[in-house]
């Protein structure tokens, strides 16, 4: 084993401390706290499984858990799709692609908050634009966040802007595929659909695995600005997910035991889904050798 | 480079000195509310801090009642909460019951400036827990209606009476709610109300309704009585049948307070917290009238109280702020602002509250009510308990759901909430 350098150690010191206690401290914290009832304010007192017991029959749970596995069905693979089509478009050289580029990324690097603001008034039922434009086509126009059957799909759509991570990310897998297998099939007849297929797809797949499963723990979490700035849950719950819940069961109910349980169930439901992509990418990366 | 590192050292020394300073004489004051009613709370502190000049105060808004209680809880669980807080009586006793607040009935009785009789015994009551004042009651209000006079006038419809039922606001409501350019879009509403459990709670009990088995120990909401139903069917159906409430659509377009502000909505269910803004913002003529009566006379208490936590460092100061704050002087402050009906019967009689040249002229509608006025239960989930029923009352007003699914499934909820959480 190769002895790290001093300076390398003095660098990685403070991420590794930040990590340690911003990070894995509270994390075994909240797992300790999840088998107690915890208000806040008395000692913790140990209650077994009572917590997990609790949330099994807590419709509101299933709701929230409900909520969120589907918004990351529907996301994933879309916002995975955008960034590989973008990626795509904007990987040759050609005039203006820096332009191109930075507008693709602009939107991720807006604060979540202004976002979900200027979407709150981009998806306005009656003064929005997009309504607007709707009713100039003679479309029927829903009214987005109102409307319970329409705010989930809303979240999902306003998610798809947000992609520029995984847009870098698939870019730089693009460059990592060498010039010469292009050329080398292009030299043997095939055609751009064969060359995406056979060579560009399987080649960029350990890209797009890290993609997916980033983005499942990620949207785990990423839900909560939106729904706490636009929707608040609503309407009806339709955009209840599980961020929102241990908030509400945390700072509302001062129940800390029962919403750091449900964290930990959807650390859980994190690893389950992170261990699906896998098995559905399965096969499909390459090897280095 | 050593004069980079002299500055840094300097400011690192700066922060440390000034994080290390006595917190003697100094105090936090945590209020919710929009800049108008932070405007009122900034006149009482400055008033406060020229009778006190050693307590300094620092004024901390957070402007949703909802958000309050967030940051009021992580404030609290991180033991470094504001020296005095605003809370409403509904919310008070999910913390008084977790011993988070300081019960202030001992020290009223020590106070040189206040005692229990000056108030009214309605918002008193309100904020007792087990029995013990646990926070001042700060105000009295109670929901009225908010009425745009123009648009009655224009309409040509009586201003609503002091005796009015629910036909004569039905009847105002229809007559102004308009389609002025006849293009199928409403574009004046008769009647903005939120679609909640305090809001229908009044209704409930004009009709005889309750809204609990059992308002001093409750167990479950009761929204599924044949009265209870009665009241929901007439709240539900300003909405789902007579359109003189802005639906879901249009409501999320522009909620109805600012409709009401903006000249385009007749009449505003809001308790006394609007007046604020009302005066700064609303161009045109408007008053507040009683609710709409049926049966019994009703209306629903909208109390806030003046709190001390317990792990508040400098109770004293707190007190002195909280004392001066409910006194005479400190309430007349706040009630000139329009935000209060003051608690204190004194100055509630006195032209702080109800000057006839300060809007609304019919202030002493507030006053007036009083003995008609019901409270919520208290209940260290009844936060909880409001918000899951209002989610279901709601649904029904949107005509998501039938009137009778709603409730019962409000109802059923509820319990749940009482019991197991």
């Amino acid at each position: 084993m190769t002895r790290l350098r001093p300076q390398v150690v003095a660098l990685l010191t403070p991420y590794l401390l930040g990590a340690f206690l911003l990070i894995a401290l509270p994390a075994g914290i909240s797992f300790f706290i999840s088998f107690t009832r915890f208000n806040g304010i008395d000692r913790p007192l140990f209650i077994g499984w009572q917590n997990f017991q609790l949330l099994r029959r807590d419709p509101l749970f299933w709701v929230a858990i409900t909520n969120s596995i589907l918004f990351i069905t529907l996301a994933i693979p879309l916002r995975v799709l955008g960034a590989l089509g973008l990626a795509l478009l904007y990987s040759r050289p050609r005039r203006a692609v820096g332009f191109y580029r930075t507008a693709a990324y602009l939107p991720t690097i807006i604060p979540d908050t202004a976002y979900a603001l200027t979407w709150l008034w981009i998806l306005n039922p009656l003064y929005g634009p997009i309504n607007d434009a709707l009713r100039l086509l003679g479309l029927p126009a829903p009214a987005w966040l109102a409307d319970s059957a329409w705010s989930l799909p809303a979240l999902v759509f306003i998610s798809l802007f947000q992609i520029g991570e995984g847009f870098v990310i698939l870019l730089a897998g693009l460059r990592h595929i060498p010039a010469e297998v292009n050329d080398a099939a292009r030299v043997d007849g095939a055609g751009r659909r064969q060359i995406f297929t056979s060579i560009t797809m399987p080649l960029l797949s350990p890209w797009l695995v890290l993609l997916s499963v980033r983005d499942v723990a990620l949207s785990f979490q990423s839900t909560f600005t939106p729904a706490f700035i636009m929707t608040r849950g609503g309407p009806y719950y339709s955009t209840f997910f599980t961020p929102l819940f241990i908030y509400e069961s945390a700072f509302d109910g001062l129940r800390f035991g029962q919403a750091a349980a449900a964290m930990l169930m959807v650390f859980l439901a994190t690893l389950l889904l992170v261990a699906l992509v896998y098995f559905i990418f399965e096969g499909q990366g390459f090897d280095e050798d | 480079m050593k004069t980079r590192l002299l500055v840094f050292i300097v400011l690192i020394a700066t922060l440390v000195l000034s994080a290390c300073q006595p917190a003697g004489g100094s105090i936090s004051f945590m209020v919710f509310g929009d800049p108008a009613e932070l405007a009122a709370y900034q006149k009482l502190v400055d008033s406060f801090s020229q009778a006190h000049p050693q307590i300094q105060v620092e004024l901390i808004q957070v402007p949703g009642q909802s958000d309050y209680r967030k940051r009021l809880s992580a404030d609290l669980t991180a033991g470094d909460p504001a020296d005095v807080l605003l809370i409403n009586y509904r919310r008070f006793a999910g913390f008084a019951n977790i011993g988070a607040l300081e019960p202030l009935g001992a020290y009223l009785e020590k106070s040189s400036l206040i005692t229990e009789a000056d108030l009214y015994p309605e918002a008193v009551n309100a904020f007792k827990w087990q029995g013990e004042l646990t926070c001042m009651p700060q105000n009295m209000p109670s929901l009225v209606v908010y009425y745009n006079k123009d648009l009655f006038d224009s309409a040509s419809v009586p201003y609503p009476a002091a005796d009015w039922v629910w036909d004569d606001f039905l009847f105002a409501a229809r007559a102004l709610t308009k389609d002025v350019d006849h293009d199928g879009v409403t574009d004046q509403f008769g009647v903005g109300i939120e679609p909640s459990l305090i809001r229908l709670a009044p209704f409930i009990w004009q009709s005889n309704g309750v809204i609990v088995d059992d308002d001093s120990n409750p167990s479950t909401l009761t929204l599924d009585l044949p009265e209870d139903l009665i009241a929901a069917e007439f709240f539900v159906s300003l909405q789902t049948v007579h359109h003189v409430v802005p639906n879901a659509d249009e409501e999320a377009s522009e909620d109805s307070e600012s409709r009401f502000i903006n000249g385009r909505l007749a009449m505003f269910f809001n308790s006394r917290r609007g007046v604020p803004t009302y005066r700064e913002s609303a161009v045109f003529d408007w008053d507040v009238a009683a609710l709409p009566q049926k049966d019994v006379p009703a209306g629903i208490l909208h109390a806030d109280a003046y709190c001390l936590p317990s792990a508040s460092k400098n109770k004293p100061d707190a007190w002195t702020f909280i004392e001066y704050a409910n006194s005479a002087e400190g309430q007349t402050i706040i009630a000139a602002s329009g935000r209060t009906v003051p608690s204190l019967i004194s100055v509630a009689n006195s032209p702080a509250f109800l000057d006839p040249n300060a809007k609304p002229a019919n202030s002493r509608v507030f006053l007036d009510t009083i003995p008609t006025i019901h409270a919520l239960p208290i209940h260290p989930n009844w936060a909880e308990i409001e918000e899951s029923a209002s989610e279901e009352i709601m649904r029904a007003f949107y005509g998501e759901a039938s009137v009778d699914d709603a409730m019962l499934r409000a109802v059923q909820l509820s319990r749940e909430i009482f019991f197991e959480k």
